[in-house]
């Protein structure tokens, strides 16, 4: 194992900026995941740390050594592609068994007949070693893929999307093989995905990326409970975070924020702008709450009245879009307690001012609650 | 396919721990070799670009020189050859005939080819067992396809007398006539390569996408619309790929008409091509057989440089409104 | 008639058998123009001398003429030597363009280097620039190095018919090659020429083959570059097709034996290459 780091990175193609200025660092042992929508850079990252794309500038290191100049043969990493790059005219034990007969490792027949079949007998593909890989469904080719990472020592674990291509069912069982494949191991992994879902159940750290720069790279609970800005706060999280644009206003009690059209009024902790700015606020849906019939309000709670706007029924839950205003809240409420609402009634949601999410303005405004 | 659980994957023998690192040598390779690697495995390549410009520039040096078999050693005389071959009659003839050969033999074998093309790409056994047959003239060298219908149409062997007598057509002079030797010829390449410019439209018919064609036809298009608004500008950009090659490729025209009518009777089918032939190798008037070559190459250069800028335009407009 | 969108199915039989008919008819009257000439050069060549001139298709066929032009009925003829000459021409001319044309068309495939343009570009010219531009130079070059009328001499100027074919079309199918197989390998542990080789070679090895003999086809058929830079030695079958021409007695039926045998080898490989004449014919312009 090793630990794997990428200072300044910056690599364009023609008019497009892939990577611009990407930095972090993945310790020895640590399952770091690349978070962010297509286009973001991801790929290109991954590839550049493989030696695969030579950056325009930036270091890549490996283990503590400078690596740029060496080649992807020597870097010692290990790559599952997206597209899963299978041999077409070798079978399932010819794919896996690819790394250990190269010069690289020069195994002896009878080492390399033992180490695929372990690897195949943990993905559960041991069965399928003769089938030629034109003939494997999505997901069998998805775990000779990653046999083939995993059949060869390697300094650290490069995974590209590994389960995007792959049904919604069997992506929830290859997210928990997966898991429990990197806690035994223990080997370095950088992990590429657009799901946040596999990001915060998989990763020891996330680091965002998009337009080709990191916006944020913390532990699962900093990027879920402290996103760096507004971006990073809406990655997170479904239903999304909504955001509602307005100024910040001066009150009796303190800071307030106050709405574009005057509907939403929300009391707020002590926060980083000064009053009279205009900012945007977010709520999470699990830190909202359905205000049922005339409820006293809790203590450290404010109330917010609107309209129902949208009811989804998904199975035991509904999701229950709320408008203040021009602004639209969503909260997920169990079925039972929002039988009789229909569209158009007046409710109220209870929403905790210190789980209140305040950004600057703009796409990536700037996180100015404390 | 079964799927360990967690409690089988603790009990089993793990994969392979991976040591601290596969204990290898990390050799490095500098940035600037690895910036060389394209280059070193084109040189070969270059190397013989320049070889073959080499006798190019040579032959343009010669346009300005008087070289001929009666002037081994010879003068620098500037442009006269290009001076000279713009008065000379032969030279616009020569014009003349290369360019109206260009035009007709292109413009009847895209029309034929694609109408070859349609009727094969509607199927049905006949085109199928047909098709087989398409690439057959393509593969004739062209000289021998001169040749075999220089014997064609010869009155007492061949069968295009008979078959046009038969025809009701009187007054068969074969290639004796200066029109009838310029539109056999335009025959003979239009046999050889209306293959061509259909293999080619039938690829690009095979790849069109069905879905604008199947609402035309639940919107009740008739076949006429849908082919002139649908059909032909989708696949104008596939047939203006092989107009561009026919039409380059006929301008320097030479086996055929050296195999069928050797540039006659008179100089009515002598193509610049043909012309440079005489000039250089007959008469052994190197320059000005030279000068008609590069006169040539500037506007096939000239003529292809706007093709080709068309066809881009066209491949990106498709690639747009396929996006 | 439902538009050209899918094969035609079921659902088009509701065109009208008129057009079926008259489509089938046209079909007939096109291939009958098409290979009626080779059945005409096919019977002439089996025709005795008395049936050249005096009947079409009755006539009791004869291998003779291909025995006097092949010199077996003890005439002699240099036909066989000729015949070895385009073979070896045209199969030296694809083995160099091969040589040289797969790395550079690999490179311009996988790096846009600086020159990948202008390389592709001035190969593309060779293809349309009329010959003799270069002939009547290369007449002269040839004499003083003594390479006229030898092999070699034909092998390197028919780079210009072979070379272009071989790298555009090359380079449009390592440019399709999926890169991510080359860079698993390279991950694998193989080193960048095993890659090639063991990965990229098996996988383009038929495109390659069908190149080849597109290339081999184009250098046969070839005849300016041969009828002006050879005479006696490495002179090939296409320009000994126009020998039997001249004379006082012109025997029309040795002319076809000899154009048939010349033809057909590019006709028999034809067979092999049908599956990539499309992107072989239009230099990857278009994938067929």
């Amino acid at each position: 194992m090793a630990s794997v780091e990428v200072r300044g990175l910056r690599k364009r193609y023609g008019r497009t900026t892939a990577l611009d200025d990407v930095s972090f660092e993945v310790a020895d042992g640590e399952f770091f995941c690349l978070l962010g929508p297509s286009g973001a850079g991801k790929t290109t990252t991954l590839k550049t740390l493989a030696g695969l794309v030579e950056p325009d500038a930036g270091e890549v290191v490996i283990d503590g050594l400078p690596s740029n100049d060496v080649e992807p043969t020597h870097r010692g990493l290990a790559m599952c592609f997206e597209s899963y790059a299978l041999y077409p005219q070798l079978d399932v034990y010819g794919n896996l068994a690819s790394p250990l007969r190269s010069p690289l490792f020069r195994l002896p027949a009878s080492e390399v007949d033992a180490k695929v079949r372990a690897v195949a007998g943990t993905l559960g593909i041991d069965g399928l070693l003769e089938r030629p890989v034109t003939r494997l469904s999505n997901g069998q080719r998805q775990r000779v893929a990653l046999g083939r990472v995993l059949v060869r020592p390697a300094r650290a674990y490069l995974l590209d999307e590994p389960l995007a291509h792959l049904d919604a069912k069997i992506r929830a069982s290859m997210r928990a093989e997966l898991k429990t494949i990197s806690r035994d191991l223990g080997t370095t992994t950088v992990y590429v995905t657009h799901d946040y879902v596999e990001a915060l159940s998989l990763a020891d750290r996330i680091g965002v990326i998009r337009d080709g720069r990191i916006l944020q790279a913390g532990t699962p609970e900093e990027v879920w409970a402290r996103p760096v800005d507004a971006f990073v706060a809406r990655a997170f999280g479904k239903p999304r975070m909504t955001l509602v644009g307005g100024g910040l206003t001066d009150s009796a009690d303190g800071p307030a924020f106050v709405s574009d059209d005057g509907a939403l009024r929300l009391p707020l902790p002590p926060v980083d702008a000064a009053p009279g700015e205009a900012v945007q606020v977010g709520v999470r849906p699990r830190d909202l709450r359905l205000r049922l019939g005339a409820d006293e309000v809790p203590e450290g709670w404010s109330a917010v009245e609107g309209r129902v706007w949208v009811l989804e029924h998904l199975g035991r839950a509904t999701e229950v879009t709320v408008a203040v205003g021009a602004a639209r809240l969503a909260v997920v409420a169990p079925r039972a307690a929002v039988a009789g609402l229909t569209t158009d009634d007046r409710v109220s949601l209870l929403i905790r001012p210190s789980t209140v999410h305040v950004f600057a303005t703009g796409d990536e405004g700037k996180r100015v609650s404390p | 396919m079964s799927v360990t659980t967690p409690s089988e994957v603790d009990r089993a023998e793990p994969p392979a721990r991976p040591p601290s690192g596969p204990e290898g040598r990390r050799p490095t390779v500098s940035r600037r070799r690895r910036r060389l690697r394209p280059y070193i495995l084109a040189v070969p390549a270059v190397l013989l670009c320049v070889g073959i410009l080499y006798p190019f520039f040579v032959g343009v040096s010669y346009t300005v020189f008087n070289f001929s078999a009666a002037n081994p050693n010879p003068a620098f005389v500037g442009l006269r050859n290009f001076a000279e071959i713009t008065t000379s009659a032969p030279f616009w003839n020569s014009v003349r005939v290369t360019g109206s050969f260009a035009l007709t033999a292109t413009a009847v074998e895209t029309v034929l080819g694609v109408g070859v093309a349609l009727l094969l790409y509607r199927g049905g056994i006949l085109g199928r067992i047909l098709e087989r047959a398409l690439i057959v003239p393509l593969m004739v060298a062209p000289i021998l396809a001169a040749i075999m219908w220089k014997l064609l149409l010869l009155p007492e062997v061949g069968w295009v007398r008979p078959i046009l007598e038969g025809l009701g057509v009187t007054g068969y002079t074969g290639t004796d006539s200066p029109l009838w030797a310029f539109l056999w010829s335009v025959v003979v390449d239009a046999w050889i390569y209306t293959p061509f410019v259909a293999i080619i439209a039938l690829a690009g018919l095979r790849s069109l996408p069905a879905s604008p064609f199947e609402a035309a036809a639940v919107d009740g298009a008739g076949w006429w619309f849908t082919f002139r608004r649908l059909t032909l500008p989708m696949l104008w950009p596939y047939v203006f790929v092989a107009v561009i090659f026919r039409l380059m490729d006929s301008l320097k025209m030479f086996d055929i008409i050296f195999g069928l009518t050797t540039g006659g009777p008179g100089d009515s089918t002598t193509t610049l091509q043909i012309n440079a032939y005489l000039e250089s190798i007959s008469y052994a008037r190197y320059s000005r057989g030279i000068t008609y070559m590069v006169v040539l190459w500037a506007a096939v250069y000239l003529i292809s440089m706007i093709l080709v800028g068309y066809l881009r335009r066209l491949q990106n407009r498709t690639a747009g409104e396929a996006a | 008639m439902t538009a050209p969108g899918r094969p035609p199915g079921p659902e088009t039989r509701r065109r009208s058998p008129v057009a079926a008919v008259a489509a089938n008819i046209a079909l007939v009257v096109y291939f009958a123009f098409s290979l009626l000439p080779i059945a005409f050069i096919i019977a002439l060549s089996l025709k005795a001398d008395r049936d050249q001139t005096t009947t079409y298709l009755w006539f009791s066929p004869t291998f003779d003429n291909y025995r006097t032009v092949l010199g077996l009925d003890g005439g002699g003829s240099s036909y066989v030597r000729f015949f070895l000459a385009s073979l070896t021409t045209s199969v030296g001319a694809v083995l160099v363009s091969l040589v040289i044309g797969i790395p550079a068309a690999y490179a311009a495939a996988r790096w846009r280097f600086k020159g990948s343009d202008n390389l592709m570009f001035t190969l593309l010219s060779f293809r349309f620039a009329p010959e003799l531009l270069v002939i009547i130079p290369l007449a002269v070059i040839y004499r003083q190095l003594g390479l006229y009328d030898t092999a070699v001499g034909m092998i390197w100027v028919l780079q210009l018919v072979t070379m272009p074919l071989v790298v555009w079309i090359l380079r449009s199918f390592f440019a399709d090659f999926p890169v991510e197989l080359e860079e698993a390998a390279l991950l694998d542990g193989y080193s960048r020429r095993r890659v090639f080789v063991k990965v990229v070679l098996p996988l383009v090895r038929p495109g390659i083959a069908a190149v080849s003999l597109l290339a081999f086809i184009f250098a046969w058929n070839n005849f300016i570059f041969p009828f002006t830079l050879t005479s006696s030695n490495a002179q090939t079958v296409t320009v000994s097709s126009l020998a039997y021409l001249g004379g006082n007695l012109v025997r029309f039926n040795l002319v076809a034996a000899g154009a048939v045998m010349a033809a057909l080898p590019p006709l028999v490989l034809a067979l092999f290459i049908q599956r990539y004449l499309v992107r072989g014919l239009s230099f990857g312009a278009v994938k067929g």
